[in-house]
C-alpha cells in the first residue's frame, strides 16, 4: 500500500480525537537539528469541519484487536486497516515540519498484538524523532492502557504531551461497553504520570539539566451521552482529575452514533450542546474558582440547557449581587456573568489609575449586555428597575435569543487505545 | 475658545519619534498638545519639528529600558499599516514614563487604548502567519515562502523562523511589499526585491503537497461541514498562498 493511501486511512482513523492543543511547552531549538514549541501553541489551518489542525494527527495503526461497541475502529467493523512503519511517520512530519504545515506529531494506535507491543512500536518512532533527527517540535502521544510503566516513562521523556483516555465516566459504563478495557489500566499510569511529572518539576528546579517529563501535561477524553451518567458525575470526576491527577486538560466528546451496537442509545442528534455546556462548567473548575457541587447538585443533578453554568449559577444566587467593579477582588469579578478572566483583570489594572466608569465598562470588553444586572459602578446600578432573578432571566431570554449560538467545539468519539 | 498646540513632522518613523522626543522634553503637560503629519499647503498651522535620527533612536531605547513592554507594544504599533493616531502614541509614550510597563492596564485611557488595541491586532496577524506561512522546496533545496499580509511583520516573523528552522536555508517574500528575508548559514538579512523570477520547485515537492493536501480534506468530519467557522478562522485572504486551498 502506498504512503498515500496509508495516510488516508490514518489520518481518517484519527479525526475523531478531540485534542490538537499544542501548547504548554517551551523546547528551545537546536542548532543543527529543526523546530522548536511555542508556549502558547500555534494553530496552522483549520479544516472544512472548522477545526483548529495544529498536529498531523494520526494512528500508527488501525488494526485492533478491541471490539469497543463506539469505536469506529472495532475488531467486528469491516474497514479497510492499515499500518504505518516508524521510518514513513518520521518523514512525514519532517516534510510537513520543514514546510511549515504543523506544529508537530499526535500520534495515536488502535491495539495491535498487545498494549506492549503497541506502545514500543510508537515510543520508538518519538524516538527516532527525537534522538537521530534531532525534532524539538511538538509531540503528543497516546499511552495504551495496560502498557509497562517503563514504556509509559520513556513515552513521558520524549513527549510532550502524554494521554490516556479515561473513555466513560463509569467503572460499569466501560465494562459494558469496552469490556476489554479496565478502569484500573487507564487510572494507572495517570497516576504513574502525574507523580513523573511532579518528579521533574522538582529535580528541574534543582538543576536545569534534569530531564524533562512530558512538560506540557497529561490530558484525557471521555465520551458524553453514550452511557447514563449525570453531568455532576461527569464535572466530580474531572475536579477530582484535577485536583488529584493534575491534569491539563479532560476533553468532552459529544456520543456520535459510528456502529449500530444495541448496547448503545439511540439519539436523535449527538449531543452536542450539553457537550458544550460541559465545556463551560469545565472552565469554571479551572479558571473561575467554582466547585462542581456549586456548579450542580442532587437535586439539580444536569446542566441549564438555556443558560451557560455561570448565569444559571448567578441565577440562583441574587444575595451575592450586585457586585461593586471599583472595589471587588479578582475571584469575586470572576463571577459576575459577562465579565471573563480577561476582563477581570483589565478591570484590576485599569482601576488603579483611576475609578472605572459605565464607559469604561465598555472599553475593557465587558459584555455589558448580560453583566449590567449584576454590577455597580462607585455605587451606580445600572439597571434600577430590572432586579429579581425572574426578571433578569426575562431579560437575558429575550437578549440571548436574538444571538447566534457559539460555534460550537466539534469532537466526537472514536477513542483509540 | 482653547485650540490645542499643534506640532507637525515629515511623515517617516523617525520624525515622529524626533518630534515625540522633543515635545515631552519641552512641553510640561504632552497630554494637552497634537501631533500630525504635515501637509504639503502653505499655510498649515502647527510648528514643525525636524527629524533627528539619533534623537529617535535615543527615545526609543530610553522607554526600553523604562517599560520593555511598552516599548515591544510600540514596536508591533509602528509595524501596522495605518495613519493617524500620533498624538494617541504621543500620549502613551508620556504615560509610558510616568508608569512604567503598568501603562498597557491603563485600557479606560483613550490614547492606550488606540496603541494596545493596534499592537494587539499586528499581534494577532503576527501569529496567525506563523502558523498559515507556507514554504516550497526549491531544486536548489533551499525553502521559499510567500506572503501578503496586512501588516509589515516580515521582521518579527523571520525571527520566529531562524531558531525554529535553524538548519533550513529559506526565504520569506512580502509579495505586496517586495520585501524579503533570507535565512542562509546562520545569517539573517532583509532586502527589497525589484524583480522576482519564480524558480523551479525541486522533485519530490508535489508529492509531499499531496500528502498535505489527502491529510486535510481526510482529517475533517465529513458531516460536520461549517465553512462559516472556517473561515472565520482563517480568513480568505490567506487562502491565496495555503498549499491545502489549490485549486479551490
Amino acid at each position: 500500500m502506498d504512503i498515500q493511501a496509508k495516510l488516508q486511512i490514518l489520518s481518517g482513523a484519527a479525526r475523531y480525537d478531540a485534542s490538537c492543543a499544542s501548547s504548554g511547552s517551551k523546547r528551545e531549538a537546536s542548532s543543527s537539528g529543526i523546530g522548536n514549541t511555542s508556549q502558547s501553541g500555534i494553530c496552522h489551518s483549520w479544516s472544512d469541519d472548522g477545526r483548529c489542525i495544529s498536529l498531523l494527527k494520526i494512528l500508527l495503526s488501525n488494526d485492533c484487536r478491541y471490539d469497543c461497541a463506539y469505536c469506529v475502529n472495532r475488531l467486528s467493523h469491516d474497514i479497510p486497516r492499515a499500518s504505518f512503519t516508524a521510518r514513513e511517520v518520521v518523514d512525514l512530519t519532517l516534510d510537513f515540519y520543514r514546510r511549515n504545515y504543523i506544529e508537530g506529531l499526535f500520534l495515536s494506535s488502535a491495539v495491535m498484538q498487545s498494549p506492549d507491543v503497541t506502545m514500543e512500536r510508537m515510543v520508538r518512532v518519538v524516538e527516532a524523532l527525537r534522538s537521530e533527527e534531532q525534532f524539538g517540535g511538538y509531540i503528543h502521544l497516546k499511552i495504551i492502557p495496560g502498557c509497562s510503566s517503563e514504556l509509559v516513562r520513556k513515552a513521558g521523556l520524549y513527549a510532550d504531551r502524554i494521554s490516556v483516555n479515561i473513555e466513560l465516566p463509569s467503572q460499569v459504563s466501560l465494562q459494558r461497553l469496552a469490556p476489554q478495557k479496565s478502569k484500573a489500566a487507564i487510572l494507572e499510569p495517570m497516576k504513574l504520570i502525574g507523580q513523573q511529572i511532579n518528579t521533574s518539576l522538582v529535580e528541574r528546579s534543582a538543576s536545569r539539566k534534569a530531564p524533562r517529563f512530558a512538560p506540557a501535561g497529561q490530558s484525557t477524553q471521555m465520551i458524553i451521552g453514550a452511557s447514563p451518567e449525570t453531568d455532576l458525575q461527569i464535572l466530580r470526576l474531572s475536579q477530582g482529575l484535577y485536583k488529584k491527577m493534575q491534569l491539563k486538560r479532560v476533553y468532552y466528546s459529544a456520543y456520535m452514533p459510528v456502529t449500530n451496537d444495541n448496547r448503545l442509545p439511540v439519539l436523535a442528534a449527538p449531543p452536542l450542546l450539553r457537550e458544550h455546556r460541559l465545556y463551560q462548567a469545565d472552565w469554571l473548575l479551572r479558571f473561575y474558582g467554582f466547585s462542581a457541587q456549586e456548579i450542580l447538585s442532587d437535586d439539580l443533578p444536569n446542566l441549564d440547557e438555556t443558560f451557560d453554568p455561570k448565569t444559571a449559577w448567578a441565577l440562583r444566587h441574587p444575595e451575592f449581587y450586585p457586585v461593586e467593579i471599583n472595589r471587588a477582588d479578582y475571584n469575586t469579578l470572576l463571577r459576575v456573568p459577562g465579565i471573563g478572566v480577561t476582563s477581570a483583570k483589565r478591570i484590576i489594572a485599569a482601576r488603579r489609575f483611576s475609578a472605572i466608569t459605565p464607559e469604561g465598562m465598555k472599553k475593557i470588553g465587558v459584555v455589558m449586555k448580560r453583566a449590567k444586572y449584576f454590577i455597580t459602578t462607585s455605587g451606580r446600578r445600572f439597571e434600577q428597575s430590572i432586579r429579581t432573578p425572574e426578571r433578569i432571566r426575562q431579560q437575558l431570554l429575550l437578549v440571548e435569543s436574538n444571538v447566534v449560538e457559539p460555534p460550537r467545539q466539534l469532537v466526537f468519539p472514536g477513542l483509540y487505545a | 475658545m482653547i485650540t490645542m498646540k499643534r506640532y507637525l513632522y515629515d511623515g517617516t518613523a523617525d520624525g515622529l519619534f524626533s518630534a515625540i522626543s522633543w515635545i515631552l522634553a519641552e512641553e510640561s503637560e504632552p497630554e494637552k498638545v497634537m501631533l500630525v503629519e504635515r501637509e504639503q499647503t502653505l499655510f498649515e498651522e502647527g510648528l514643525f519639528i525636524n527629524t533627528d535620527t539619533l534623537q529617535a533612536e535615543a527615545l526609543f531605547s530610553r522607554l526600553r529600558s523604562r517599560a520593555p513592554d511598552a516599548a515591544y507594544t510600540i514596536y508591533m504599533f509602528m509595524l501596522a499599516t495605518h495613519s493617524g493616531m500620533e498624538s494617541s502614541l504621543l500620549h502613551y509614550f508620556a504615560l509610558a514614563f510616568t508608569h512604567g510597563d503598568k501603562v498597557n492596564g491603563y485600557l479606560t485611557h483613550q490614547s492606550v487604548r488606540d496603541i494596545v488595541s493596534i499592537a494587539k491586532k499586528v499581534g494577532r496577524e503576527l501569529h496567525r502567519m506563523k502558523g498559515l506561512l507556507r514554504f516550497e522546496k526549491l531544486q536548489d533545496g533551499a525553502y521559499l515562502a510567500k506572503m501578503e499580509p496586512d501588516n509589515n511583520i516580515i521582521q518579527p516573523l523571520a525571527n520566529h523562523f531562524r531558531t525554529r528552522l535553524a538548519a533550513q536555508h529559506w526565504f520569506l517574500y512580502d509579495v505586496k511589499r517586495r520585501v524579503a528575508a533570507r535565512w542562509s548559514n546562520g545569517v539573517l538579512q532583509f532586502g527589497t526585491i525589484e524583480q522576482v523570477t519564480t524558480p523551479a520547485l525541486s522533485e519530490d515537492e508535489k508529492k509531499v503537497q499531496a500528502l498535505w493536501q489527502t491529510f486535510f480534506k481526510t482529517i475533517a468530519i465529513a458531516d460536520r461541514k461549517n465553512p462559516r467557522l472556517q473561515k472565520s478562522n482563517m480568513p480568505m485572504k490567506y487562502w491565496k498562498y495555503l498549499t491545502e486551498k489549490q485549486g479551490e
